[in-house]
């Protein structure tokens, strides 16, 4: 079998857990990814899609918990995931730094994600070989 | 890399037009060459005199106007669909080229985002 060459793969997905399939759909293509043998240079959430980030996110106990279920995957592979700020500020989801700066009463970003700007989806959009996004259908 | 950002949902409807259009003008913002294209009732973004005062929403047509200081290349407007809504180009709240939307439209960009 012909060795391929390793790409490396920068994912963003806009469709929130729970309403879409994008999440889920997402998951599995990083999955194959890694299995092939390529790379995935970041994991970018955007949109509705910041909720996947949500650590206060609490599903039926026979139901997926998808945001543990990414944050695993993305600690095994050492995945950079990023949410996009100024979605994650319009929709609830905030770390320690930007609690403190709205003055909120809590956080509720899900560790490894990052909060950070859209600076880091150009980024991947050049540097990676290949960008895929997982829209919600509708 | 050459990128276009396709808008073809109503503007005021929901926010994916509005989060198109901010990721266009990130791009723009980081030097990389884009244009956005209206095609479907997403002509209606270019319609002159709105007001969404009532709607509590930011002018989406003032928004778009800050293209050009971003840096954005070139608005395009799909030829048809401002017909089928009965805009003229001359008649638009920013200057936009139009276009017929085609593969060979989409071939000539690496990127083509539409959210």
């Amino acid at each position: 079998m012909p060795k391929t060459t390793a790409l490396s793969f920068t994912l963003i997905i806009t469709g929130a857990p729970y309403v879409s399939q994008a999440p889920q759909t997402a998951l599995e293509f990083a999955r194959a990814v890694i299995a092939a043998g390529h790379r995935i240079d970041r994991v970018f959430l955007y949109g509705d899609a910041v909720h996947l980030a949500s650590t206060l996110a609490c599903a039926p106990s026979d139901e997926p918990q998808w945001t543990q279920i990414w944050s695993e995957f993305l600690e095994t592979h050492r995945v950079p995931a990023i949410v996009c700020i100024a979605s994650a500020l319009r929709r609830g989801v905030l770390d320690e730094k930007e609690q403190k700066r709205y003055q909120r009463p809590a956080h509720n970003l899900e560790p490894p994600f990052e909060i950070a700007g859209l600076g880091e989806w150009v980024e991947g959009t050049v540097s990676s070989d290949r960008t895929l996004y997982f829209h919600p259908t509708d | 890399m050459t990128a276009l950002v396709v808008i073809d949902r109503a503007p005021y409807g929901d926010w994916r037009g509005r989060e198109a259009v901010d990721m266009g003008f990130s791009l723009a913002a980081f030097d990389q060459p884009v244009s956005f294209l209206f095609t479907g009732p997403g002509v209606n973004w270019l319609r002159m005199g709105q007001d969404a005062t009532e709607l509590s929403q930011k002018n989406l047509a003032r928004q778009l106007g800050a293209a050009a200081i971003f840096g954005v290349e070139a608005l395009l407007v799909d030829h048809k669909a401002l017909a089928a809504y009965q805009l003229s180009v001359d008649t638009l709240s920013s200057p936009a080229q139009p276009v017929t939307v085609s593969p060979g439209l989409y071939g000539q960009y690496d990127h083509i985002l539409c959210l």
